[in-house]
């Protein structure tokens, strides 16, 4: 009790007396740590929020797409020969029990005017199912109906985003005529916004959204690049999916399609993020091994400063072992300061960042920072303090 | 209660053999007050630091109370360093960044023995005894030299040490102060009986002493 006493006090005494060494050699391990919670704060952030994405598209969504997306080999991996799918292929699907909604989308990137100023936007040749299945509701007006679509009606539905850019005031976009190659569509109703567009998932906000049998000219062999259904329950998703794949085998070639989940979208997606947010925390980790030899190179110094002191203990009957806590605890105090303030530092920038970025500050990154600034103590303060412990007491209380 | 028998202290300097100590073979009785003496580099510091089990002999043995120390581990060493010797050293040695009394009770804090005493009591009524009772919160570099030397008597002086290993203590002193201490530490032989083995380079020093011992090139003369 006595020893650490003595040993805490004479480390603050010269810790105080060497205020900037301190401070610049906890320096290393303040940036390291703060930089990796940052960054797996930045990680479980974007993980929650591409999470918050994919929920607000939709429940038991499944999309049948040319090529494999998610083939079995290399070789297979991202084949998107182009087949198209039919309008047949999709009144088919509709007929499969447990299938509760089917939206096929043909999509094209298109000029939008309106009253001489023109946006590019995507346009979606879709049916009204698109709407309950991405849970997208209309802020002003209405959507459009099944009913519509068989009428082939002249009308669109518009992200908010793109009524933005073309109306200025989204309200006032309401019963007016957009044109699109050079056919008027009356738009119908203004979605309210889904955020998104960014991190993989697709931007619902800028798509014009139009009946698919009410654009001949666009559209005109009614061909989809992608069909969206969505199963009754959770469990159908399995079942609904073979039962597709089976009917578009009677078409196509096995290779040339692929019906995926979305989730599977999510999971490929969150996969990419977290291996390039563990690079990063892998290089941010070299700032704190960097850290932890700004440690051992101070405390290399702190004993040739103090072999006197050393010499003077160990006449006074401190062991070897008393020795080497005293400068061990030294070098892990060093640490642990630095780690502590830098998991202030970084808790401070998630608390402002977190306004601007998804970012959330995890339990465990917290515990594992502390852990490891005192573990980098140990592990670098162990050489200097057996260095001071192993003098040989004769010759430090002589050293001038 | 030290017995040295034909201790040799061996230094390898550029692959040469160089004696510090060569065949010592020495007894000090308890209650002795012994000087040795001899020019700077003769080896009795060496002798000094080995009776007080800073430093290992190369060969030979060292009894304290009839029981061979020589083969002692660090542990041992310490422990007994620790509770048996007190040192005085030329530079004083004390730590600047611990007060005069933190200084004192330096040997407390690495201490296993069990005290029959209250340590800081012991160290207030030292500081009493040498003059320095108003000292305790002082830095000791903030001390004149005869001050310093006082509480590093003190230091030592606070386990109860069997006995005081003195190294040129009044080397660093002018010679009315270095007088007062000597005659401190002479006092402390005879009413304590404390055993001192004192090493000094100063003849006149020496043969105040009841027993002296010259030495040569690490040899007794």
């Amino acid at each position: 009790m006595g020893i650490l006493l003595s040993i805490i006090r004479t480390s603050l005494w010269d810790f105080s007396r060497n205020l900037l060494r301190t401070f610049l050699t906890s320096l290393g391990i303040l940036i390291g740590v703060s930089s990796v919670i940052l960054l797996v704060s930045l990680g479980v952030g974007l993980k929650n929020y591409i999470g918050d994405q994919f929920e607000n598209l939709g429940s038991n969504i499944l999309i049948v797409m040319p090529g494999q997306i998610f083939g079995n080999s290399m070789s297979q991996g991202g084949n998107f020969s182009g087949i198209t799918f039919t309008e047949k292929d999709f009144l088919n699907i509709a007929k499969i029990k447990g299938i509760k909604a089917v939206a096929p989308a043909y999509v094209k990137t298109v000029t939008a005017a309106f009253e001489g100023k023109t946006e590019i936007g995507s346009y979606y040749g879709t049916t009204a199912d698109i709407f309950s299945m991405r849970n997208l509701e209309a802020e002003y007006g209405e959507v459009f109906l099944p009913g519509d679509v068989s009428k082939r009606k002249k009308i669109m539905v518009l992200g908010p985003k793109i009524a933005e850019k073309l109306f200025g005031n989204k309200e006032d976009a309401v019963g007016k005529t957009v044109k699109i190659d050079e056919q008027g569509f009356r738009v119908t109703g203004i979605l309210r916004s889904k955020g998104g567009g960014g991190f993989g998932g697709p931007d619902f906000d800028s798509f014009l959204y139009i009946p698919y049998k009410s654009s001949p000219k666009i559209n005109q062999e009614k061909k989809f690049s992608v069909i969206n259904f969505q199963a009754d329950k959770e469990s159908a998703i399995e079942k609904t999916k073979d039962s597709v794949t089976a009917l578009l085998e009677k078409t196509y070639d096995e290779e040339d399609f692929s019906v995926i989940e979305q989730s599977q979208i999510q999971e490929t997606v969150t996969s990419i993020f977290a291996i390039l947010n563990s690079v990063l925390v892998a290089i941010a980790a070299i700032s704190l091994v960097v850290g932890g030899i700004g440690i051992m190179n101070i405390m290399y110094i702190t004993v040739t400063e103090r072999i006197r002191e050393i010499g003077i203990r160990r006449a006074m009957g401190a062991t070897r072992n008393n020795i080497l806590m005293q400068f061990l605890f030294e070098a892990v105090f060093l640490s642990t300061i630095g780690g502590s303030f830098g998991l202030l530092l970084s808790y401070l920038i998630v608390l402002i960042g977190s306004r601007f970025f998804p970012l959330a500050i995890d339990v465990m990154s917290v515990a594992a920072a502390l852990t490891v600034s005192t573990s980098i103590g140990v592990v670098f303060g162990v050489l200097p303090a057996r260095k001071a412990a192993l003098l040989s007491p004769v010759e430090a209380i002589r050293y001038e | 209660m030290i017995i040295l028998d034909h201790v040799n202290k061996i230094y390898q300097i550029d692959g040469e053999e160089f004696y510090a100590l060569r065949d010592i073979s020495l007894e000090v009785k308890e209650g002795e007050f012994t000087a040795i003496l001899g020019p700077s580099g003769c080896g009795k510091s060496t002798l000094m630091h080995i009776i007080g089990l800073l430093d290992t002999p190369t060969s030979g043995k060292l009894l304290i109370n009839k029981k061979n120390v020589t083969k002692l581990d660090d542990n041992e060493l310490s422990r007994l360093r620790n509770e048996f010797a007190g040192f005085i050293f030329q530079q004083f040695n004390l730590i600047n960044k611990l007060t005069v009394l933190e200084n004192i009770l330096l040997p407390t804090i690495y201490s296993a023995k069990k005290y029959t005493y209250d340590p800081k009591t012991r160290a207030l009524e030292l500081m009493d005894r040498f003059g320095i009772i108003n000292k305790q919160k002082s830095y000791p570099n903030k001390l004149s030299g005869g001050q310093q030397q006082r509480v590093a008597i003190a230091r030592a002086l606070l386990n109860e040490p069997k006995i005081i290993l003195a190294d040129e203590p009044t080397g660093n002193l002018d010679s009315k102060t270095g007088r007062t201490i000597l005659d401190l530490i002479r006092e402390l032989n005879q009413k304590e009986s404390i055993t001192v083995v004192l090493v000094t380079h100063d003849r006149e020093i020496a043969e105040s002493c009841r027993r002296h011992i010259s030495m040569l090139d690490g040899k007794i003369v």
